[in-house]
């Protein structure tokens, strides 16, 4: 009987062994992609890029059809010219799909990067840091490349911006009596204004419910997450700027587009849910496709006691180190941010280009717009070192209920979980 | 009894006759409690079905009448908008079409796989059986949720990600279903399977041929579970694809629900997505209910 | 006479008579099973454990000679690191233990009690009733999530319903308020007393752990009450369907009324099945996830974030691999805790001294 049992657990101990050697032979026989032809940086040489065949595969996180379709068509031009396919594949939750991909080691050879997933993939060694090869890098705007520029590498060229700025309803403004002059230029006048426009049924400033709205508050007040490379998220300005914002919060001249039952700020002022939103470039593309017949004008955001505030938004083409195929996503990169192709993105669907070159030429074409441009002059960015984007999260988190809430503690309990990222 | 007096006129008409009689006794001598208590279960049974109701209705109604006429059944304006761009301008018909492969795939092997090992461990002899089983009852107690990762991790390493096979392999088989095919084999007489033995049939011929056939309610159970299992799935397919080609029904579903693509708060074609995912499960609920049903408890039994 | 008794085939060779080939027969047949449960559910398990303590990135295999073995700091960090990995990892305990308390006894007293009426129901028309009860228990979560977010919406169905009886509802998919502080608030305890949020565990303090389900997790216990229901009120009328009617027609005749012969007689014959049902219920709500990615990942306020969601969260957005693998095999180990301590408390306990006293004074055989 012993014998018996002894033998079963040597079968399935032998079992379990010979599986475990199977697995580790299988991995190890695969040659490791990293450690071909990824340099962590001085100087890179084209020589340094992969080239083959293959097509490429970009992954974009879109705002709306206008941005898939805007992509979609300047890539099948560039396919067409360079004889190289290219596919486009919009995600749906680009994090997470960038990260699968990533483990699985397939990931797309493109794709959109913000700051603060930056940190994350270069350290592991997943990004390709393409930056100095880029043709047109003095074209770049100095402060975006420094977004995108980790422990001296420039990794990925940044492929347009945006701020945030005042959207208001014309139609609505007019009806409430104000005119051109009453445009808020302080805290006190927003107040004012937002109150004169609050009615039974739509609000007078909407936002959505997270630090990358009421973050030009913090801005506006003169604070903001990190000051001088530390963590200053309890500073007396962050804690103003949340008061003020819970006050009106709980007046109702001001709502969270979420509490109006709409999925975004722009989903909110497109319903006529709110009078003025606070939202970014992006907003102008979803307006033109879902709801035309809203009439809107951009202002610049009030200022508040610590002078003029906004953030500031930003994305890269993130290169994968294991891509195939590096020489010609190179070309692709340059061919999307050259001032034509960022001129017509911009007409799509909003954002403005990430090059000077391109400025006069927007500005022309989008006279409306120009608040937004304006904003680029005192405009703040989201924290980005690795860790950073889940204590923005957890204040996220903390900020919905910002109503009921205590907005020292909320910046407290951030200011610790900022610290212990911030070194 | 007025039953028993009118039998020996036995015609058709005074069988219905006695039926109903019997009922009218009935019903008389039911009393108010009974009532009170149908009352109550037709009341429960509307707040179980309302919410389908409303789906399907608000399929057809238009955005805005969804939004602020959410209660009412039926639509002002039927608006079959919600379907069209579903089908026409979506990759829904592709989602519907990979769920199909993969539930199809998934049942036919699960049904092969599940009762040839539930065979083996009733029915023949061989060292390592209660090792086997142990496995089984084991694999059972593990959670689904400590196996997402993991899972991931092994179909990476063996180059099945994002792939069909990757989608189809492991669920082909289901230890509750190698549970339940055991015990109904356990419950087929041997004499059946010892006569055909003599005669010379080999073990697969035997199971083939003979006891293979008398296990069909036990293997209707098996396609049914294996069906909605299969068809429900939602956190293999997350670990397991990632390409927009292999996105199944659920996964479709889901992004439709809340990913990036999901269009602010447009509820008809969210829930006609929905309507039609409920569809194939459905029918199959209505088809086999009183199978589903018996059957349900026996399943769950130890 | 010697009989010649034919040596039963137990054991020993398998390579002759009518069971000949059995062995290879056996295994053959169970191959495909062990290979796939093996390599699928097996093998990922042990992959698992390695991967909880190395500090694998995400990058290349988790095998391969770059990845170290850190010993237990991925579960250190969880809980009792300090920082955000502790408080999200406390936070989602925290949801899914309310999400439990509320859901298991819901769910167990509810389809008791729609099995003991359509039990009772004498008229025609039982089989209808089963099927719209258990309906909703055949459809995908994903479908039923999508449904409840559009019934449950600012100005949705639930809502509407609400306003006929002067209730405003809350935003339920986004209100992070937790119902036990909205209660205690509406009794004036508006703030947290001293001794309360002064200490915590696992980087959350005790009010907060008192917080209760936030509206938002409410709409998904209701939903998964809904859901699960039906399936379990079938396993309680097969339960009552196979209980003998003498014993209650015993007790009735005895003089017990139907409260009394539903607690005493009804019951305790169906403890198996309450067991049954308890334990499913135990280990389906530990591991909520489907749901919570088809609605709301996490939020309102992290209110939704179970540890399900916060393990798959962690890995495959945050790129926390290890730490991913860590939180799931502490839930792994909570569901055993919980399955155990169930077992144990309602096992059948032999009757005490005192009773089988009073039986036999009385001459009653108990």
């Amino acid at each position: 009987m012993t014998s018996h049992i002894s033998r079963r657990l040597l079968g399935a101990g032998s079992l379990l062994l010979a599986s475990a050697l199977v697995l580790g032979a299988c991995s190890s026989s695969d040659a490791d992609p990293t450690t071909s032809n990824a340099p962590t940086g001085g100087d890179v040489a084209v020589g340094d890029l992969t080239s083959s065949g293959d097509a490429l595969t970009l992954l974009i996180g879109s705002s709306g059809e206008a941005e898939t379709t805007a992509v979609e068509t300047a890539v099948a031009a560039w396919s067409a010219e360079s004889g190289v396919e290219a596919t486009v594949q919009v995600a749906s939750d680009l994090a997470q799909q960038l990260s699968q991909g990533f483990a699985a080691g397939s990931p797309p050879d493109l794709f959109y990067m913000s700051p603060d997933a930056i940190g994350g993939y270069s350290s592991n060694g997943s990004l390709k840091a393409y930056g100095d090869l880029l043709a047109n890098k003095a074209d770049f705007y100095g402060p975006l490349v420094d977004n995108f520029t980790v422990d001296g590498d420039f990794y990925c060229a940044p492929k347009d911006f945006s701020t945030l700025a005042l959207v208001i309803n014309t139609d609505l403004w007019a009806a409430a009596g104000l005119t051109d002059a009453d445009i808020p230029k302080t805290w006190d006048d927003l107040t004012a204004v937002s109150t004169t426009l609050t009615t039974d049924g739509r609000t007078g400033l909407a936002f959505g419910p997270e630090y990358q709205r009421i973050g030009v508050f913090f801005a506006e007040a003169g604070g903001g997450l990190v000051a001088d490379g530390a963590a200053a998220a309890n500073s007396p300005a962050n804690v103003e700027a949340l008061t003020y914002v819970q006050s009106n919060l709980k007046n109702g001249n001001f709502a969270f587009s979420s509490d109006l039952g709409a999925g975004w700020g722009g989903e909110a002022f497109g319903k006529q849910l709110a009078a003025m939103v606070i939202e970014g470039n992006w907003i102008t593309g979803a307006l033109t496709n879902d709801f035309p017949d809203v009439n809107y004008v951009v202002a610049e955001l009030p200022s508040g006691p610590g002078g003029m505030g906004t953030l500031q938004y930003t994305n890269c083409w993130g290169m994968s180190a294991d891509s195939p195929n590096q020489q010609a996503a190179l070309d692709l990169v340059e061919y999307l941010t050259a001032p034509e192709q960022q001129l017509a993105f911009s007409a799509a669907f909003g954002p403005m280009p990430s090059i000077a070159s391109a400025a006069d030429a927007w500005t022309a074409a989008n006279p409306k717009l120009a608040a937004f441009l304006a904003g680029a002059q005192y405009a703040q960015y989201l924290p980005s070192q690795v860790g950073a984007n889940e204590v923005v999260s957890d204040l996220n988190s903390q900020l919905e209920s910002l109503k009921d809430g205590d907005p020292a503690a909320i910046l407290d309990s951030v200011q610790g979980n900022l610290e212990a990222v911030i070194q | 009894m007025s039953a028993i007096e009118t039998r020996p006129q036995a015609a058709r008409q005074q069988d219905d006759l006695k039926r109903s009689t019997v009922w009218r006794r009935r019903l008389k001598s039911l009393g108010i409690g009974q009532w009170v208590l149908f009352a109550l279960l037709i009341a429960l049974a509307l707040i179980y079905i309302y919410p389908f109701l409303v789906q399907i209705a608000t399929s057809f109604k238009t955005d805005s009448e969804a939004a602020s006429n959410p209660i009412s059944l039926v639509p002002s304006i039927w608006s079959w908008a919600a379907y069209e761009q579903l089908f026409a301008r979506s990759d829904f018909p592709r989602w519907f079409m990979n769920s199909a492969i993969v539930t199809i795939f998934v049942t036919t092997g699960r049904v092969f796989f599940v009762s040839l090992a539930g065979y083996a461990l009733a029915r023949l002899h061989f060292r390592g059986r209660g090792l086997v089983f142990a496995m089984v009852v084991g694999v059972m107690a593990v959670p689904g949720v400590v196996l997402l990762i993991p899972k991931f991790l092994v179909l990476n390493q063996l180059n099945l990600y994002d792939s069909y096979l990757g989608m189809i392999l492991p669920l082909l088989v289901d230890a509750a279903g190698v549970f339940i095919m055991k015990n109904f084999f356990e419950s087929i007489p041997v004499s059946v399977e010892e006569q055909a033995r003599m005669d010379g049939a080999g073990a697969f011929r035997v199971f083939w041929s003979i006891v293979l056939p008398m296990a069909r309610p036990a293997l209707i159970t098996i396609v049914i579970l294996s069906f909605q299992g299969s068809w429900n799935e939602l956190s293999h397919f997350i670990v397991s694809t990632q390409s927009p080609d292999l996105t199944t029904l659920t996964k479709g579903v889901a992004s439709l629900a809340s990913g990036q693509l999901s269009q602010g708060s447009q509820y008809p074609i969210k829930l006609a997505a929905s309507v039609i995912m409920t569809i194939p499960v459905a029918v199959m609920f209505f088809v086999f209910q009183r199978r589903i049903m018996n059957n349900t408890q026996g399943a769950e039994k130890g | 006479m010697a009989l010649r008794v034919a040596t039963p085939l137990r054991g020993g060779s398998r390579s002759s008579g009518i069971r000949r080939g059995e062995r290879t027969a056996g295994w053959l047949f169970s191959l495909p099973v062990i290979v796939i449960l093996g390599v699928f559910l097996f093998i990922p398990v042990v992959m698992a454990i390695w991967v909880s303590f190395s500090d694998w990135s995400g990058r290349g295999s988790p095998v391969s000679s770059g990845v170290n073995f850190i010993g237990v700091e991925n579960y250190t960090d969880v809980t009792s690191g300090g920082g955000l990995a502790e408080k999200n990892f406390g936070t989602a305990i925290r949801n899914n233990a309310w999400y439990v308390v509320f859901v298991v006894p819901i769910q167990t007293v509810l389809s008791l009690f729609l099995a003991v009426l359509v039990n009772r129901a004498v008229l025609r028309g039982r089989s209808f009733f089963r099927m719209s009860f258990y309906f909703p228990s055949v459809t995908s979560s994903v479908a039923i999530t999508v449904l409840w977010l559009f019934l449950f919406s600012t100005s949705g169905v639930i809502n509407n319903v609400l306003s006929w009886f002067g209730v405003n509802g809350p935003n339920w998919f986004n209100d992070p308020r937790g119902i036990v502080h909205v209660a205690l608030g509406s009794m004036g305890v508006g703030t947290a007393p001293e001794a309360l949020s002064s200490h915590g565990f696992l980087g959350i303090d005790w009010w907060e752990w008192l917080s209760g389900p936030s509206f938002a997790m409410s709409a998904f216990i209701l939903m998964a009450v809904f859901t699960t229901s039906g399936t379990f009120m079938l396993l309680f009328l097969a339960a009552l369907q196979n209980i003998n009617p003498e014993l209650g027609e015993a007790a009735s005749m005895d003089g017990a009324n139907g409260r009394q012969r539903f607690w005493r007689i009804t019951l305790p014959q169906l403890r198996p099945t309450l067991f049954t049902v308890l334990t499913l219920g135990l280990i389906g709500t530990w591991q909520v996830f489907d749901q919570i990615y088809t609605g709301t990942q996490g939020g309102p306020g992290k209110t939704t974030l179970t540890p399900a969601y916060l393990s798959y969260e962690s890995a495959f957005i945050g790129q926390e691999w290890g730490r991913g693998s860590a939180i799931a095999f502490i839930l792994f180990i909570i569901i055993i805790v919980f399955t155990v301590f169930q077992r144990w408390v309602l096992r059948e306990r032999a009757v005490s001294k005192r009773r089988s006293y009073n039986y036999q004074a009385t001459g009653k055989k108990s």
